[in-house]
């Protein structure tokens, strides 16, 4: 019982045989090596393994390796472009918006593909955004900060 | 997990003609935020699951103004919350959607699996069965068209029957001059499940209130239709105490359970004040499709 799948993961194509039990963010993290997507509960409560497949924000933990055949994914390691880190990975360090950096990966994800539909969110709607990544560390606020001063900077880019 | 077979078949056809071979040992997969989560708990131990993803024109929201809207049983709850028709012409289903979790679970739950699950706690069945929706239910031998109503049987059960897909949801055209209110009252965060749920639908015409319908989430072992709270206004005046009266009735057609939302007696409290509310915000409403007021959440 095994499947082929052939996916898209930042931009580089893996063609890989897989038992289709195999859940996506293990896919990720075991045969690509990108180990960017975290693994939290499992049950799509925490949003750690969030990732962005064909451009749509999902929990990638409940998603089979399978259902990803044919699909283009982009994980927390194709944010940032030759080297240098996306500006909302950089709002994130100057704003403290982590604390251990388990959900961070996720919060990142969500806050890229927010800022990526409504470039000026009040921060009603960032919370709304990232609803979904759980952090038992933070309180939210700076990561909250975060996401306002990388709209900020991204508006004026 | 137990490891399983899986298939993608390109057609309806093709899918039935597998479920049928495989029977019981078989699942069908759509957007999987339920499946695979029961998979992992050994609730479901399929040795087979077919997927629908590769299934042609699956997921289309379709409107015509005489026929009404057709959903595709693998629209996902996001297709359905931002389709032009559904902003237009069915603003109680716009507001239903982009309250279910977040949009992460959104983008991948599928419409069908909602409905299929069975699962009591989840918002979009109530609001459909206000609509007078209809679902399509095809096998290899025929297809049947059954009452969003009649499907939901007891706690996780449907009336789906071996070998056969929920295809198409089908709501008549939106009636002139439906006002509507939707409530989902959460204690706790964005994503979870509501403590109750209250649809409502209805008219007014020469000051008498009717084509009321209201059903409720969460508050019983299925998604319910208050068919006699419903009765307490139909053809009358929806005046003060009558809505009151309405209310009181809802909450005895309520069968609610204790749970960490909240006790079996708080959620019929919850039910006396929301399908209140509701009444209140359906009458306040002109009549006509009018914009929802919610607009900041589709951008997210």
């Amino acid at each position: 019982m095994r499947h082929n799948i052939s996916v898209r993961v930042n931009d580089r194509l893996y063609e890989e045989e897989v038992e289709p039990r195999l859940l996506l963010p293990y896919f990720l993290r075991e045969n690509v090596g990108l180990t960017g997507t975290h693994v939290g509960c499992v049950i799509g409560e925490c949003g750690a393994c969030t990732i962005l497949l064909d451009g749509k924000l999902v929990k990638s933990c409940l998603l089979f390796a399978a259902q990803a055949d044919g699909k283009s994914i982009l994980t927390v390691e194709g944010l940032g472009q030759n080297g240098s880190l996306h500006p909302v990975q950089e709002a994130f360090i100057e704003h403290y918006g982590l604390q251990c950096g388990y959900c961070t990966p996720g919060m990142v994800l969500a806050a890229y593909y927010l800022l990526s539909k409504n470039p000026d969110p009040s921060e009603a709607e960032i919370r709304v955004g990232l609803a979904g990544n759980l952090c038992m560390c933070t309180g939210y606020v700076q990561i909250v900060e975060a996401v306002k001063a990388a709209a900020n900077r991204m508006r004026q880019a | 997990m137990v490891n399983f077979e899986y298939f993608e078949p390109k057609t309806l056809e093709e899918a039935c003609a597998l479920l049928e071979e495989h029977g019981d040992e078989a699942r069908v997969i759509a957007g999987g935020t339920a499946l695979i989560i029961m998979m992992r708990q050994h609730l479901l131990n399929p040795r087979v699951v077919i997927s629908l993803a590769n299934i042609p024109d699956f997921d289309s929201v379709r409107f015509d103004a005489r026929d009404g809207l057709r959903i595709g049983a693998g629209a996902r709850h996001r297709d359905i919350e931002l389709a032009k028709p559904v902003r237009e012409h069915y603003p109680l289903l716009h507001e239903t959607f982009s309250k279910v979790a977040q949009p992460r679970i959104r983008n991948m739950g599928t419409i069908g699996g909602n409905l299929c699950q069975g699962d009591p706690l989840t918002d979009p069945g109530a609001s459909l069965i206000t609509l007078d929706a209809e679902i399509t239910l095809l096998h290899s031998d025929g297809k049947r068209v059954l009452p969003l109503e009649q499907f939901f049987l007891d706690y996780y059960q449907t009336d789906l029957r071996p070998g056969e897909i929920l295809t198409e949801i089908h709501a008549p055209p939106p009636s002139p001059g439906m006002r509507w209110a939707h409530i989902k009252f959460l204690p706790r965060s964005q994503e979870d499940f509501a403590t109750v749920g209250v649809a409502l639908t209805l008219r007014v015409k020469g000051g008498l209130c009717e084509d009321i319908r209201l059903a409720l989430n969460s508050v019983a072992p299925t998604i319910v239709r208050a068919r006699k709270a419903e009765g307490i206004l139909r053809g009358r005046r929806p005046e003060e105490h009558l809505v009151r009266e309405m209310a009181e009735v809802a909450a005895t057609e309520t069968d609610p359970m204790d749970d960490n939302r909240g006790s079996a007696e708080y959620k019929r409290e919850l039910v006396r004040v929301l399908v209140r509310r509701a009444v209140d915000q359906a009458l306040k409403r002109s009549g006509s499709g009018e914009q929802t007021g919610r607009d900041a959440s589709t951008r997210l």
